[in-house]
């Protein structure tokens, strides 16, 4: 019984032929005794029998390769689309762009600074306010955010 | 050097031809994959309309390190999942019905066929994906299990195990459609 457990899991193997030499020994000495296994192998073999057996479908021979080449060539024709859009938003830029990028920028660097100032004046108030030794040293400390 | 590793220097030097080469010797092979995982003809042209699609974009850093026919194969079984990932209820009613009416077309002997052809699509489906996906690469592609671990990636041992499995879920389904195994 243990032999045909064993056994039964290595018959699709055995079926494939991908069953190692030792595998094959075993399995057929077994399937000379054993009726049920021997059963089962037959109903493997029937079963693969059908899947090998089923109908094969065919597509004429430029079908597909018909189907790809406008694939392609309308994926190519988005690209260079795409490509003539960024290249007309660059020639506007050049003239235009450099301005509000100009601004943005200058308008980012001042509310940094200013938020940092603001920081650091809350810091030195909170530490003057927290009752510790304020002396030169700790406010410039304190301002220049080395010290918290 | 292997026919399909010249192919695919010959793309890769600017030559199309050589894709074109490829993409007619694994068309029907491809198809026979898709559609026996699917099973619906017009998705399964779509999805190896895209598989091959990913392959043309893609063939550039195909590096050799496994055969192209491997590395085709991987990337139509991921289409094949990511197609499925999409389309959880692939399987409609209106699809079932559509496959029964196809078998009640024609002559009585490729009635015979069909309705065989029929059920034996409808067992197929009937085994959970990845197990599925494993026998169909075995008993309709023909490939071995290393091969299939390479596709798949996984271990042989996996392999074989899936491949059992899809045959009992297989013997299992073909009894209950059948009361038998013809």
């Amino acid at each position: 019984m243990k032999e045909c457990i064993k056994v039964s899991k290595l018959l699709s193997r055995y079926l494939d032929k991908e069953a190692s030499c030792a595998d094959n020994l075993l399995i057929e000495a077994h399937l000379d005794k054993c009726l049920s296994c021997k059963k089962e192998l037959l109903e493997l073999s029937r079963i693969k029998e059908l899947v090998l057996g089923k109908e094969r479908k065919t597509l004429p021979q430029d079908y597909l390769v018909c189907r790809l080449r406008q694939n392609i060539a309308d994926e190519r024709c988005i690209i260079k689309q795409g490509l003539s859009w960024l290249s007309g938003i660059g020639d506007f830029s050049r003239k235009i762009i450099p301005v509000p990028v100009a601004v943005i920028v200058i308008s980012l660097v001042f509310m940094i600074l200013t938020s940092k100032q603001q920081l650091t004046e809350y810091s030195l108030e909170e530490h003057v306010l927290s009752g510790a030794q304020t002396t030169t040293e700790t406010a410039l400390g304190v301002m220049l955010g080395v010290l918290n | 050097m292997n026919e399909d590793s010249f192919y695919v220097r010959q793309f890769l030097t600017g030559e199309k031809d050589g894709f074109e080469i490829l993409v007619k010797k694994y068309q029907d092979r491809v198809l026979n994959i898709v559609y026996s995982i699917i099973r619906q003809d017009r998705e399964s042209e779509d999805i190896m309309q895209e598989a091959f699609l990913k392959v043309y974009r893609n063939l550039r850093y195909f590096k050799e390190r496994s055969k192209f026919s491997t590395w085709l194969y991987r990337i139509v079984v991921n289409t094949v999942y990511d197609f499925l990932r999409k389309r959880r209820n692939f399987i409609s009613n209106e699809d079932i019905l559509e496959m029964r009416a196809a078998t009640c077309e024609g002559p009585r002997d490729t009635l015979l066929t069909r309705e065989k052809e029929a059920m034996i699509q409808e067992a197929l489906l009937g085994i959970p994906l990845k197990f599925r996906a494993a026998l169909v690469l075995k008993d309709i592609e023909g490939l071995s299990y290393i091969e299939i671990s390479e596709v798949l990636r996984c271990s042989i041992g996996t392999v074989e195990s899936r491949i059992f499995r899809a045959r009992q879920f297989l013997k299992e389904g073909l009894l209950k459609l059948t009361g038998e195994l013809r």
